[in-house]
């Protein structure tokens, strides 16, 4: 929102010392951030009045011509494409270098073989209107060689207001609402309102009275107000008020319609002038499901029961608060018109302009909350400027009013003890009453043994802005100033800090995975596509879907950290030979988890769960490495003699190789699985690389780490291990983990059995494997001898044979 | 053919011990190892054997293959380092490059933040990335008209609740876990709540659907504003520096009261006003304010015993700031190149 300088200046009378940097700096320390500040001279460096002398054909172009401009102390040759252009004209020139307001820079050019130095200007190109049809043709009065922004008598400063910062201040999209504050933060006086119009106006009574006005639905519509204006002539507005609205980017168009426009920017107020002739009633009613409108913009709107419009009785005229029929408004014929200045209900306002994806500057100031009582301060305020610029009109009708009856005052005590505290340092009396004043709040007994105040709310704050007295502090606090409240760190009991586990955890796991197994962590998208689960034959039915998804791509919340994992890898493959990604998120499922919905009901968010998800692409034995990396890495985490068991699974997901995928086991607890990709799916997804992946579910991991019982070093055991190293043959079905569990609990004088050896190969037979172990026989009381050992390795041997058929490889 | 591939194997290793400079070595490699050596020429005759045979055959001869390489890689690497003509060795030359992983840049900036308000007392605290309607509004005191809750702002996951509406989204912002945390531990509280958020909007390089946010709870008797502000300016301190300053300025927020928007000295040009800062001399990197009585009451504290304030940081603007990142969208399309330099 563009706010003008000067029309603050009506409202509050600024010293001179105050410039509008100061001004810009102290509204955002204290109000609301001003994002710019830019005079209109500034604006306009460079260009300069200049007069046509000559205009020739262009030798090479049929639409250009050649000119000669005379800006005082120098001739131009400029060439134009206008086909107004004429001798004799006064026009504005770009001199070159100049910077346009449309964002055109001026350089020197060639243009069509021909030199051309400098530009003489559109309307558009000048920001003051949307006019490209020609150049713009200045008047007489204009003097060769002034600065344009001299001509156009621009000497305002316009600050750019941040819309979004004003979400609840519904008061401050104004001029007045902007003073207010200007003259409450520098002291200032600000100028009563009802001093901007008249109140002795001759409405017509009740007997002549032709106009009528119902409202259907007052929880939509709490405020309809209303008049007829006679003997009304629609023309061009005059140079102030053009100047006023130009100034703050808005075109004008003729009389009418720019006060209408000039008063909302002024108090705050949308106002819409309707054309009297057809309308003899007005009737503010909701749509009927269909209901259709063409709006100004030329657009069918279709509508349902929740708008509210605006109608005649039969014919909708404008969809309430949000933009007028295309029939209905003023026009150039329009000699008497019906002045509408109406308080809808924001969230109604909201709901529509949202729906039908129309905003406008009336709907921006609706779905705030406007204050119902501006309704008649604006109508009074159109009349008595139109009535200064148009004599002639008269008042065609009653002062329609209706109202959903006032709202009551809103009272809020302030205890100023507890101002302080809230704040943490006293501020004077005299300071809260007097910042508290001067936003237009009452303060009913500020007598100066009172320390609690009763503060009556302005009803231009009490909408939804000010509601208690937090909300009073803020306003207090703001005016003194957040640079003059001393800083000091709150006085709190010595607790020692509660240390999150699991997020140390979770640290330390992170750390470990980059540094030591050279990992590099992703954070992917929670959202995927169905599209890319299907190549990967992930099943995506039971997938929680989006209802408003940003593409197709990610309309789905994931149920696996592998997609992501798989794009890491794709989108890698010709960046580096040997790569590895790790993720720690979140996966989302359809079934009811472990946070409640709400602090009452028995409702559940659906089952969230944190995976760790592990990827390794390039090539090698990816599978084996993967593993030995899962293995290590838990070993790091929990003992150092911790077994991570892989064993076969039985629903294999789709994904996956099916000759190299199995479950993750740790202490006996399954974590989750392993894989190669399928070289299918890897084909389907354009992996040039082969891939192995992982994926844990990582708060069960940090479940086990967190109950893990303590660790305990043991002392080496006093007498000396006896080491067998047994290969045995076995059948290719048989499991490592099912072998290594059978001698491992063979004897409890086995204390360790660790694989060093896997063969197949052309000594075997086929369909056969060998595994070879180093056997650890230990007793903690005695030194073993060989023929014990011997004993139980051939019991062993039997064992083994009879239960998996192994006989021992001799070669 | 085994007899032939055994006895090449044992004249190869027989020269190489031999070995004694690079260019014994590099003669070695093209009689033996290289495209036209008599390893090469072995293998490409496999061809001509039977099936079983290629395959017997085969395995032995890749067996062979990788030994001789890997033996000839070694002593290539002794005779090169220190045995060279002159018994001089180049210590300038690197070591062997060591492969190395990286965190994400977004984990560096949060752990850093983590570890400030450990110092402070603060506990870390998680919650659900698919919040409710509820937690992640209602409770926070933004009313059901609030143009936050739009379809423009927010994900909404399609499902529907008892009566007919959506009431399940991808969090916002991580302030719902404000309210989980006050039921959860009561008071006095102090929190520090990092995490992943969704916002509906289309990715350029200044915007991303998912970002990063950390946030901080203090719940406590007789919190206010000066502590605020101090807490605010110490934290700017310790990621920007001692000579950093902060101001404040108000900006609205629906579960604080008074709310404010702090901007701390720019630390790239000390305040003097560059790019970054738009020439201000001020970074605008902290949202905050003193916890709104409604938001208290929604986490089951009373707001006439109990004040607390709370404050909210950009873990992407953090570290797009630290790092000179120029592109939000790099934190997450898991890229090497850009990974690599963490």
């Amino acid at each position: 929102m563009y706010i003008s300088y000067n029309w603050l200046k009506d409202f509050v009378k600024i010293p001179a010392k105050i410039k509008p940097g100061e001004v810009a700096s102290e509204l955002t320390k204290h109000t609301v951030e001003v994002e710019g500040v830019t005079g209109q001279a500034e604006q306009y460096d460079k260009i300069v009045v200049g007069k046509v002398l000559e205009v020739h054909k262009h030798p090479n172009a049929d639409r250009l011509r050649l000119t000669v401009v005379d800006v005082k102390n120098q001739r131009l040759n400029i060439v134009c494409g206008a086909p107004n252009v004429a001798a004799g004209q006064l026009v504005p020139v770009a001199l070159v270098g100049a910077q346009l307001p449309n964002g055109a820079s001026i350089q020197e050019s060639i243009i069509r073989g021909e030199k051309s130095s400098g530009m003489i200007c559109a309307e558009d190109e000048l920001g003051l209107g949307k006019d490209h049809e020609g150049i713009l043709v200045l008047k007489n009065s204009a003097k060769i060689g002034e600065k344009f922004a001299q001509y156009l008598k621009a000497n305002d400063v316009v600050f750019e207001v941040d819309n979004k910062s004003l979400s609840n201040r519904p008061d401050l999209l104004n001029h007045y609402g902007l003073a207010r504050e200007l003259a409450a933060i520098f002291n200032l006086s600000l100028k009563p309102y009802d001093k901007f119009f008249k109140r002795t106006w001759k409405f017509l009574g009740a007997k002549e009275n032709r106009l009528s006005v119902k409202v259907e639905d007052p929880a939509l519509c709490p405020r309809y107000s209303a008049v007829r204006v006679d003997n009304v002539t629609v023309k061009e507005s005059p140079e102030w008020l053009k100047e006023r609205l130009i100034a703050i980017g808005q075109r004008p168009i003729n009389n009418i319609v720019d006060l209408t426009n000039y008063v909302m920017f002024d108090c705050g107020q949308p106002l819409h002038a309707f054309d009297a002739a057809k309308v003899q009633k007005i009737v503010v009613r909701r749509a009927a499901k269909n209901d259709s409108l063409e709006t100004l913009d030329e657009k069918e709107r279709i509508l349902d029961n929740d708008d509210l419009l605006i109608t005649d009785g039969r014919k909708a005229l404008a969809i309430a608060g949000i933009m007028g029929g295309r029939d209905g408004g003023v026009s150039s014929e329009t000699k008497s018109l019906i002045l509408e200045s109406a308080n809808f209900a924001a969230s109604g306002i909201r709901r529509t302009s949202q729906k039908l994806g129309l905003r406008t500057e009336a709907s921006l100031r609706f779905e705030k909350s406007l204050d119902p009582n501006l309704t008649e301060v604006a109508l009074l305020r159109f009349l008595t400027l139109l009535e200064e610029i148009d004599t002639e009109i008269t008042i065609g009708s009653s002062l329609l009013d209706v109202s959903a009856g006032a709202s009551s005052e809103l009272a809020i005590d302030l205890d100023l003890n507890w101002l302080s505290s809230k704040i943490g340092q006293e501020i004077p009396k005299e300071t809260v009453i007097n910042s508290l004043k001067k936003l237009g709040f009452i303060i009913e007994n500020g007598g100066k043994k009172e320390v609690n105040l009763r503060v009556i709310v302005p009803s231009w704050r009490a909408t939804k802005d000010i509601a208690n007295k937090e909300d009073l502090a803020e306003e207090v606090l703001r005016l003194y100033g957040y640079d003059n409240i001393v800083s000091r760190l709150p006085v709190l009991a010595m607790t020692p800090p509660e240390i999150n586990e699991e997020k140390r955890l979770e640290r330390r796991i992170k750390n470990i995975l980059a540094l030591k197994y050279n990992f590099n962590e992703a954070y992917n998208y929670s959202f995927v596509g169905e599209e890319q689960l299907k190549k990967l034959n992930i099943d995506f039915f039971q997938h929680l879907k989006l209802v408003n998804p940003l593409a197709e791509t990610q309309s789905l919340l994931r149920q696996s950290l592998i997609p992501g994992l798989a794009n890491n890898v794709k989108a890698n493959q010709f960046k580096s030979d040997d790569f590895g990604f790790f993720e720690i998120g979140s996966v989302f499922f359809n079934a009811p988890g472990n946070f409640k919905k709400d602090a009452t009901g028995d409702d559940f968010l659906p089952y969230q769960e944190k995976r760790l998800g592990l990827v390794l692409a390039g090539g090698g034995d990816l599978f084996d490495r993967l593993k030995g990396i899962i293995g290590s890495l838990c070993r790091n985490l929990m003992t150092y003699e911790t077994e991570v068991e892989f064993s076969a699974l039985d629903n294999a997901p789709g994904w996956s190789d099916r000759q190299a995928v199995a479950k993750i086991i740790v202490l006996g607890q399954e974590l989750g699985l392993i894989a190669k990709m399928n070289p299918e799916v890897s084909e389907n997804l354009n992996l040039k690389k082969d891939v192995a992946l992982a994926e844990m579910n990582f708060d069960l991991l940090i479940k086990m780490l967190l109950n893990l019982p303590s660790f305990r070093f043991q002392e080496a055991p006093k007498y000396p291990p006896v080491i067998r190293d047994l290969a045995f043959v076995v059948g290719e079905k048989i499991l490592y983990n099912d072998l290594r569990q059978a001698i491992y609990h063979f004897n409890p004088l086995i204390r360790s059995v660790e694989l060093f050896d896997v063969y197949v190969g052309s000594k075997l037979l086929i369909g056969e494997k060998s595994l070879a172990f180093h056997i650890f026989y230990q007793s903690a009381d005695r030194t073993l001898v060989a023929s014990e050992v011997d004993k139980i390795q051939k019991e062993l041997i039997d064992y083994l044979n009879k239960k998996f058929e192994v006989r021992l490889r001799d070669f | 053919m085994k007899e032939k591939l055994n006895k090449l194997r044992d004249e190869f290793l027989e020269q190489l011990a031999q070995a004694k400079d690079s260019d014994y070595l590099h003669e070695l490699e093209l009689k033996y190892l290289s495209r036209k050596g008599e390893l090469s020429q072995i293998m490409r005759s496999l061809k001509d054997l039977s099936l079983d045979l290629r395959q017997e055959i085969g395995e032995l001869a890749n067996n062979v293959k990788l030994e001789l390489q890997s033996k000839f890689a070694e002593m290539s690497q002794t005779i090169n380092n220190y045995s060279n003509k002159s018994g001089k060795i180049d210590i300038t030359l690197p070591g062997g490059r060591i492969p190395q992983g990286h965190l994400n840049p977004i984990t560096l900036v949060q752990q850093e933040m983590e570890d400030i308000f450990i110092s402070l007392g603060f506990k870390i605290l998680d919650g659900p990335e698919l919040e409710s309607d509820y937690y992640n509004f209602t409770a926070l005191n933004i009313p059901p008209t609030h143009p936050a809750r739009d379809m423009q702002d927010t994900f909404y996951v399609d499902l529907k609740n008892k009566d007919g509406q959506y009431d399940l989204l991808m969090r916002t912002q991580t302030s719902p876990v404000q309210i989980r945390a006050m039921q959860k531990y009561g008071a006095p509280l102090r929190a520090l709540i990092p995490g992943r958020c969704f916002r509906s909007e289309a990715t350029d390089a200044r915007h991303e659907h998912t970002f990063y946010q950390v946030e901080g709870l203090l719940i406590d008797k007789n919190i206010n504003f000066s502590n605020l502000k101090s807490l605010l300016e110490i934290v700017g301190q310790k990621l920007f520096g001692q000579n950093t300053k902060l101001r404040m300025r108000p900006k609205f927020f629906p579960f604080v009261e008074p709310g404010n928007n702090g901007e701390y000295t720019c630390f790239l040009c000390q305040g003097q006003g560059c790019r970054v800062c738009k020439y201000t001399g001020w970074l605008e990197i902290v949202g905050a304010g003193l916890v709104h009585p409604a938001v208290l009451k929604a986490g089951g504290l009373n707001p006439d015993i109990y004040s607390g304030l709370a404050f909210g940081f950009g873990l992407n603007r953090l570290a797009m700031l630290k790092y000179n990142i120029n592109d939000v969208r790099l934190f997450n399309n898991g890229d090497l190149k850009f990974l690599e330099q963490f």
